[in-house]
């Protein structure tokens, strides 16, 4: 039982966070919401070889998504990474800019073999699609180019991270992927949606502690006022526990420990309510400036919420781990 | 990062868990959800049984009451990793190693820090629990505001003199000796002028009245302290300086001090598992992910926990630590209403021969409504959080 960061960890966290600090500014993600392109150079430049992570232990990939979240960084690193992930479980190998095409309308990962798949991340910001099909005692995984489908947008909370839905010309056919192997991929899925999670909630607890500290009223700075301190002391409680969660569980993951499934299940649901927690609470801490569009704070905001969403909100975790402690 | 223990550390619980084998008596193995026997007399006053007596001081001996001190003083030199290690098998178990922490935890490493040769001398009785003390420090006027303390002790030379009244005093009613704060200065504000005695609890003018609690037990107690004569050389530390004692306690055991209520909470799913089952909700979704969440919680909090060790064992401050005594208060009474709720009308009875496992909720749930408010209230913890932690302004 050893939670720190290792140097390597703590290399991985400092660069990405000059990364996106250089690259991801605030005028970025207002460009990139109007035009999905405007995140390409930040993808092509420097994004793009750190889908590498993949292939890390699932712990480094954590701290660097962290800060991703931290960032809100728009574009394909996460559906590619996502993507990586599960091409590993058919030991296949997806370069370049990819996303992955699971779900069917309820947005959940289990496979089916419908060629319409829903849900699907930056499909039209891809290169190629790995795409699962099959059926969930036996899922298929296959990797096409993103010509080789129709992807449609669906308006989405977080146009930063914009929601398509694919249809596959000429059905999934794949390579057949063992049920271990499938669960593996989609645990390391789990955890990395959670640990950009925690980034995004770490972004908008700092920016509402320091908001609270420069914004005076009735002749202080509102952060003294203990009704406003209960409410950030109760996000930050929330967040710490979610973010011990996803270490704990990229740690089962990569060890395939018998906890893993409970793991991974803990990790996303906290972190999911945790980033909505802390964006709920940096939301009413800005007063009416966080409610403007100019601030910014709702890039933020929408990733929780999406995120929390993506591959089933808190609610149905919470289902799945019941299952598993009833299961025994 | 990692998962896995060292050879050394998995050598180190091996021989723990072959040493419970052999001497653990059954009654240490209860299980309850917080410290204590619950052994009473007729009127409900604690009592503590033979049986306590002998597990703590046979711990001593084999070198397992505080792993981390030297043989002498009932430890091994257990490292810091292996004092959380020791701290969690105990609690998965439900194993208590004493059913009086003060001696041990508090009042044993302030006199080797702060006593003298004389006093250091009273620390190894005060682990083996051969001697029983009790803490001496909340006050009627003083609970979260300790500096308030009234309680005098005027200067006669070769004694002092002191005259007040202690409240919330935990085993007073079974304790020897007593660890008090007093003022020996009233002309200094607030932390200054405070000084640590010692007192014979059998010294003239020491009454002690047991204070009924709301579990209908008596474990703490009122202690009036009428012109009490102590002796000069049961001054702790320096006169007036006794402030710095507060902070004293088992500092290699402070990383630690989540592990038991953590793991009480995730015994305390288990429970909720097996209660959900018997009662037949197992298919009821509102029952099943009501308790899915509590055992997310609690095992994100286990996870922060041995974060916080981490950054703890290497020196560093752990913020960890001060969120987990909140969160981990206000998780406990939650599964306890949990298990209240998964017994429908029947909640209320506290019957033991009627009620799901003995009354076992019901006595945890009056019993952990003092987790919020003991050993500082959660409103201070938030208090405490918010300014240094997350560095918000002072109200």
């Amino acid at each position: 039982m050893d939670f720190t960061l290792t140097g390597e960890q703590l290399i991985i966290r400092d660069t990405a966070r000059n990364l996106f600090a250089r690259e991801c500014p605030r005028g970025l993600l207002a460009r990139a919401w109007d035009d999905p392109g405007a995140a390409a150079p930040l993808w092509r430049d420097h994004l793009a070889d750190w889908v590498g992570l993949a292939e890390q232990p699932l712990a480094d990939a954590a701290v660097f998504l962290e800060e991703h979240g931290r960032a809100a960084a728009p574009g394909v690193f996460l559906p590619s990474l996502l993507a990586a992930y599960v091409a590993q479980a058919a030991g296949l190998t997806c370069g370049g800019a990819a996303s992955v095409a699971v779900s069917g309308p309820a947005g959940l990962w289990r496979p089916h073999a419908a060629p319409l798949k829903h849900f699907v991340p930056c499909a039209a910001q891809a290169d190629a699609l790995v795409v699962v099909g099959g059926e969930a005692a036996a899922p298929r995984v296959a990797i096409v180019p993103a010509t080789a489908v129709v992807a449609t947008a669906v308006d989405n909370l977080d146009r930063l991270r914009p929601l398509y839905t694919v249809t596959v010309s000429g059905g999934i056919a794949g390579t057949q992927v063992g049920i271990a192997q499938w669960q593996q991929a989609q645990r390391r899925c789990l955890v990395a949606v959670s640990a950009e999670l925690v980034g995004v909630g770490r972004a908008l607890l700092d920016s509402a502690v320091a908001y609270a500290g420069e914004r005076r009223q009735f002749g202080r700075p509102i952060g003294a006022f203990q009704g406003l301190q209960w409410q950030l002391v109760d996000a930050a409680v929330a967040l710490e526990r979610a973010a011990a969660a996803v270490t704990w569980a990229a740690l089962c993951v990569d060890a395939d420990d018998g906890d893993a499934p409970v793991a991974s299940h803990t990790a996303k649901l906290e972190a999911g309510s945790a980033a909505r927690h802390c964006a709920r609470t940096a939301l009413q801490v800005h007063g009416g400036i966080g409610y403007t569009w100019e601030h910014g704070l709702h890039y933020w905001l929408r990733r929780a919420y999406a995120g929390d969403g993506f591959m089933g909100p808190a609610d149905y975790h919470a289902g799945c781990l019941a299952a598993e402690l009833f299961a025994a | 990062m990692r998962l896995s223990l060292a050879d050394e550390d998995l050598a180190f619980r091996d021989g723990l868990l072959a040493f419970l084998d052999a001497h653990c008596p059954p009654q240490a193995r209860a299980g309850r959800d917080f410290i204590g026997s619950g052994a009473a007399d007729d009127d409900g006053v604690m009592v503590i049984p033979d049986w306590a007596r002998a597990w703590q001081a046979t711990l001593f001996d084999h070198g397992w009451m505080v792993p981390g001190f030297a043989p002498e003083l009932g430890g091994r030199h257990a490292t810091p990793l292996q004092t959380m290690l020791y701290l969690e098998t105990l609690a998965q178990q439900g194993i208590c190693r004493s059913v009086h922490f003060g001696g041990y935890a508090i009042v044993a490493p302030s006199l080797l820090e702060f006593g003298d040769a004389a006093q250091q001398a009273l620390a190894p009785a005060a682990i083996r629990g051969d001697t029983v003390w009790c803490i001496g420090m909340s006050e009627p006027g003083a609970g979260s505001d300790l500096a308030g303390l009234a309680t005098r002790a005027v200067d006669r030379g070769d004694h002092f003199e002191v005259t007040g009244q202690k409240v919330w005093t935990s085993y007073a009613m079974v304790a020897q000796k007593g660890f008090f704060y007093v003022r020996t200065n009233p002309d200094e504000p607030r932390h200054k002028g405070i000084s640590v005695l010692i007192i014979d609890m059998d010294s003239p003018g020491v009454t002690v009245r047991p204070l009924r609690h709301i579990t209908g037990k008596a474990e703490f107690a009122e202690v009036f302290l009428d012109a009490v004569r102590v002796p000069r050389a049961n001054l702790v530390g320096e006169l007036n300086n006794g402030w710095r004692i507060t902070m004293g306690s088992l500092a290699h055991e402070r990383g630690g001090l989540w592990v038991e209520g953590v793991a009480s909470c995730l015994r305390a799913v288990d429970g909720l598992v097996a209660l959900a089952r018997r009662r037949d909700l197992a298919a009821d979704a509102r029952v099943t992910d009501r308790i899915a969440r509590l055992y997310a919680r609690a095992q994100s909090l286990r996870a922060l926990g041995w974060k916080g060790f981490a950054a703890f064992a290497q020196g560093s401050s752990a913020p960890e630590h001060s969120l987990l005594k909140l969160a981990v208060s206000e998780l406990q009474q939650a599964l306890y209403e949990c298990g209240m709720d998964l017994q429908g009308a029947g909640l209320a009875i506290t019957d033991p021969a009627r009620a799901e496992e003995g009354g076992r909720w019901q006595d945890s749930f009056l019993s952990g409504l003092a987790a919020t408010i003991g050993g500082g209230t959660s409103e201070i913890q938030r208090n405490v959080i918010a300014t240094q932690v997350l560095g918000l302004p002072r109200a």
